[in-house]
């Protein structure tokens, strides 16, 4: 029955880690009895007041240590002597003797401490306890299974930071490894496990093992104290040291004033989204399409039109009307021209088969035209704020604005150049329609005058299915635009027939063109040469010829300073006689002279020039048909 | 002239800092080991190869000391197995050092051909404990998991030190020697105690040995690697 007690004490020895021995029997022992003797003190009843191994510890892998304890001494019989015998195989065999323990002292009272001599690792041990000679407590064990390390020392800890709050803050904890490790020549490995608490709480808290020798602490409450413990082990081992002296952590107390809480109103937040919303409402408004808000928030800036002229008309190409409209404004009359008289004894020469297309226009103009019927639709006066294609600015710069089209029914007054302008976007209207070749004014008067504008126009244009080039010719005669405006004064009839056309007033030389093409325009350029003041009709006549190739209009660019340019009434003649040809070249045409001798000096403003014409290669002097610089003239002249 | 001797000044400077950056670079580079498997002329720092043993080790220990502790609780429970470990191990009669003196005047030439020595020695046990647990009735699959991965790792371990074997005694060829383990009946026995004793028995030395040669291979890194200064 001992056996089985023995054995079944066994069993619950295997299962109990309070003894670390290994599972080494002495094989003395194991012959003798087959059984082992392994006492637990846990099972075993003390009772009996044996003495009993408690533990055996090895702190570094070096020595190591068994502690007993003595039998409780309510028995009469005093302890007895205690002994202990160990005996470790050092070879195949075990040893047969048992050897005494060479130290009782060092380890404390019932102990037995071995030193490095008499410890060997990764070698069984058995020892035994005996009292008066007889055993009362045997245990085997290996010494790498025995190590609990020595608790570390130093321990110190640092601030890391605080938190934005003051609330928190991270500290790092650093110590020592215990002395007697040696973890230098890498003889035993240890790692480190730490735990901390509030100092009142009662629960540690513990952190993951560590194989270094300092760890941060995160998260401690600045107003809240700490302890900090840690202990170590042999890496692989299950078995924790003891715990080392506690640290005391006390973190520095933050200012209350530090931590503001304090609710500022976010003025900055308001103004800058306040901002930001009247914008978006603004923008939203703007635009948006309601008509009325627009008109509320952005005003539109009124530009100039004519009462009772619809822009619509503009864009219909309906010019009959418009002009019909205009000539019905009274208004306007007595500004366009200084001398009302002139215009009954005007004699228009249609001869020419140009003319006579424009006979229609001419006689349109004579009589009273009612014949188109001009509906003049009721025009809306509507100060909308349509930008007008002929606003002064507008017509210096760049008369290729797109507001040509668009330009109100308003006739420039004689002062401005807008009726010009209008003019040419007029004759740009013709061009999408072709068969009102122009615009006809209604009126009487200015429709007399208008004729001679429009005379001289589809002179100039001569009545080349594009009229948009005798415009642009109009164009290169920016004195004509300039001067003209929507009537021009005749200063001279030539015995031809033809009319001379007098400066009305001295505008600005800017010249607005209606839809410029920028071919012939290139084309046209080439030609000029820019110091000349003065431009050569048959440059003009160039650009014109050119324009009918492209089917665009031709535009000539003029070059001109802001002088007063004359047509020479030979232009005007030969202009009208290219009218319906397509060709090109000046040399079919009546030659226009490349320079003229001048004729009439007429006044400060003007010259009257011959016509004769010395045929020389137009090319030299083709900028210099009016006007003869000196050097041109000794090209000529050897 | 002058102005040639400065060009070259200048085209040499950023062929230098090509140069010093490279370095730097392979420098960082070669604390990985990225020698692929099979390439012959790969070179590894010797501590890398030390870093990699170690870890190797460490690891062949933890898991021979888990599968040991689940056989006992499995299988060794109540059964005395301990009783009868008179068995020594089969690799007990090597000599190796058994204190810290003792390793420490062995000197690292001969402490790496123990380890080699020692690690052979288990080639052959390793690959029959692998074998013969898979008949084990119900082995648990995590002893049998551990035993695999243990047969692996130590292979690995091998040819580590022989790599480092390699760096630390180049040219030296030295005959491979080994204990022969012979335990191989025991492990077929018929009687199941006796087997499972076998098996134990082997858990057993095989822990002890992995544990040895962790310790080694820690004392000889520090020693060599790191001056004695871990």
């Amino acid at each position: 029955m001992d056996l089985w007690k023995l054995l079944l004490t066994l069993a619950v020895a295997g299962s109990s880690d309070a003894l670390s021995g290994s599972d080494d029997t002495p094989a003395i022992l194991g012959r003798a009895s087959q059984s082992l003797q392994r006492v637990n003190p846990d099972l075993e009843t003390n009772s009996s007041g044996k003495p009993k191994f408690t533990k055996c510890r090895s702190p570094e892998l070096e020595t190591f240590s068994c502690h007993w304890t003595d039998g409780v001494h309510h028995s009469l019989k005093s302890p007895g002597f205690v002994q202990l015998f160990y005996n470790r195989r050092s070879t195949q065999e075990w040893t047969q003797e048992w050897k005494e323990c060479p130290d009782y002292v060092s380890a404390g009272e019932n102990s037995c401490y071995f030193n490095s001599s008499y410890t060997s690792i990764w070698i069984p041990y058995c020892i035994k306890l005996t009292s008066n000679g007889g055993t009362v407590d045997q245990k085997c064990f290996s010494v790498e299974e025995i190590v609990q390390p020595d608790p570390p020392i130093g321990l110190n800890w640092t601030l890391l930071n605080i938190s934005l709050t003051g609330i928190h803050a991270d500290i790092q904890v650093r110590w020592e490894p215990p002395p007697n490790a040696d973890v230098q020549k890498g003889w035993i490995v240890l790692e480190y496990e730490l735990q901390y608490k509030e100092i009142n709480e009662t629960q540690w808290r513990m952190m993951d093992p560590v194989l270094s020798t300092s760890v941060p602490v995160y998260s401690l409450r600045l107003d809240k104290e700490y302890e900090v413990r840690v202990r170590s082990r042999q890496r692989n081992s299950e078995k924790y040291g003891e715990f080392s002296e506690v640290l005391y952590v006390t973190l520095p107390q933050m200012s209350p004033l530090a931590c503001e809480e304090d609710f500022q109103f976010p003025w900055v937040l308001i103004i800058v989204f306040g901002i930001f919303g009247l914008t978006v409402i603004l923008f939203l408004f703007i635009f948006s399409k309601q008509q009325r808000i627009k008109m509320l928030i952005l005003p539109p800036v009124p530009v100039p039109k004519i009462k009772g002229i619809d822009p619509d008309l503009f864009k219909e190409g309906k010019l009959e009307e418009v002009n019909t409209i205009l000539a019905i404004h009274d208004n306007y009359k007595p500004e366009f021209y200084n001398d009302d008289s002139w215009v009954e004894f005007i004699e228009l020469d249609i001869d020419d088969l140009d003319e006579k297309t424009e006979g229609s226009d001419t006689d349109r103009l004579l009589s009273s035209d009612h014949q188109k019927s001009l509906n003049i639709l009721g025009a809306k006066d509507d100060d909308s704020g349509r930008t007008s294609c002929y606003e002064p600015d507008i017509l210096e710069t760049d008369f290729n604005a797109s507001d040509v089209g668009d330009g109100t029914s308003e006739v420039a007054q004689p002062q401005r150049l807008k009726g010009e302008a209008d003019l040419l976007c007029l004759d740009m209207k013709n061009q999408n329609n072709p068969s009102s070749n122009d615009a006809t004014p209604a009126t009487q008067e200015p429709g007399i005058i208008l004729a001679e504008e429009n005379k001289s126009r589809p002179l100039l244009i001569g009545g080349i299915e594009s009229t948009h080039q005798a415009a642009h010719t109009q164009l290169s005669n920016p004195s004509s635009l300039a001067n003209i405006d929507f009537y021009a004064q005749v200063s001279d009839i030539t015995p031809a027939g033809s009319v001379v056309l007098s400066p009305g007033q001295k505008n600005k030389a800017g010249i607005s063109q209606c839809d410029i093409h920028p071919e012939v325009v290139s084309f046209c350029q080439a030609n000029f040469i820019t110091d000349n003041a003065y431009f050569c009709e048959a440059d003009a006549k160039k650009c014109i010829a050119a324009a009918p190739h492209v089917e665009i209009e031709s535009r000539v660019e003029p070059r001109l300073n802001q002088e007063d340019i004359y047509i020479t009434t030979e232009s005007l003649t030969t202009t009208a006689g290219r009218s319906g040809t397509a060709e090109e070249g000046p040399s079919s045409e009546l030659p226009v002279p490349d320079y003229t001798s001048i004729h009439i000096v007429q006044s400060p403003q003007g010259l009257v020039l011959n016509a004769t014409a010395l045929p020389l290669s137009d090319k030299e002097f083709l900028s210099s048909c009016g006007y003869v610089s000196t050097d041109q003239l000794n090209k000529i002249m050897p | 002239m002058d102005s040639k001797g400065l060009s070259l000044k200048a085209g040499s400077l950023p062929l230098l800092l090509l140069l010093v950056s490279n370095l730097l670079l392979c420098k960082s580079v070669a604390s990985l080991p990225v020698c692929p498997s099979g390439a012959a002329n790969c070179q590894v720092s010797l501590r890398d190869l030390f870093d990699r043993a170690v870890i190797l080790s460490h690891y062949i220990h933890n898991l021979s000391s888990e599968m040991f502790n689940e056989f006992d609780k499995r299988y060794a429970q109540g059964k005395g197995f301990f009783t009868k470990t008179i068995n020594s191990c089969h690799t007990s009669s090597l000599p190796t050092p058994d204190d810290k003196e003792q390793a420490q005047q062995t000197k690292h030439e001969d402490l790496l051909n123990l380890v080699l020595t020692v690690l052979r020695s288990w080639n052959d046990p390793l690959y029959h404990l692998v074998a013969e647990m898979r008949g084990l009735q119900e082995a648990p699959d995590t002893i049998l998991s551990r035993a695999i991965e243990i047969e692996e790792q130590n292979k690995q371990l091998l040819e580590g030190m022989e790599k480092i074997v390699g760096q630390v005694q180049p040219g030296v060829k030295e005959n491979e020697v080994y204990s022969v383990w012979s335990g191989l009946p025991s492990l077929q026995m018929a009687d199941e105690d006796t087997r499972l004793f076998a098996f134990y028995n082997l858990l057993h030395c095989l822990r002890r040995d992995s544990n040895k040669i962790d310790n080694y291979l820690k004392l000889l890194k520090c020693r060599l690697i790191y001056n004695n200064n871990c």
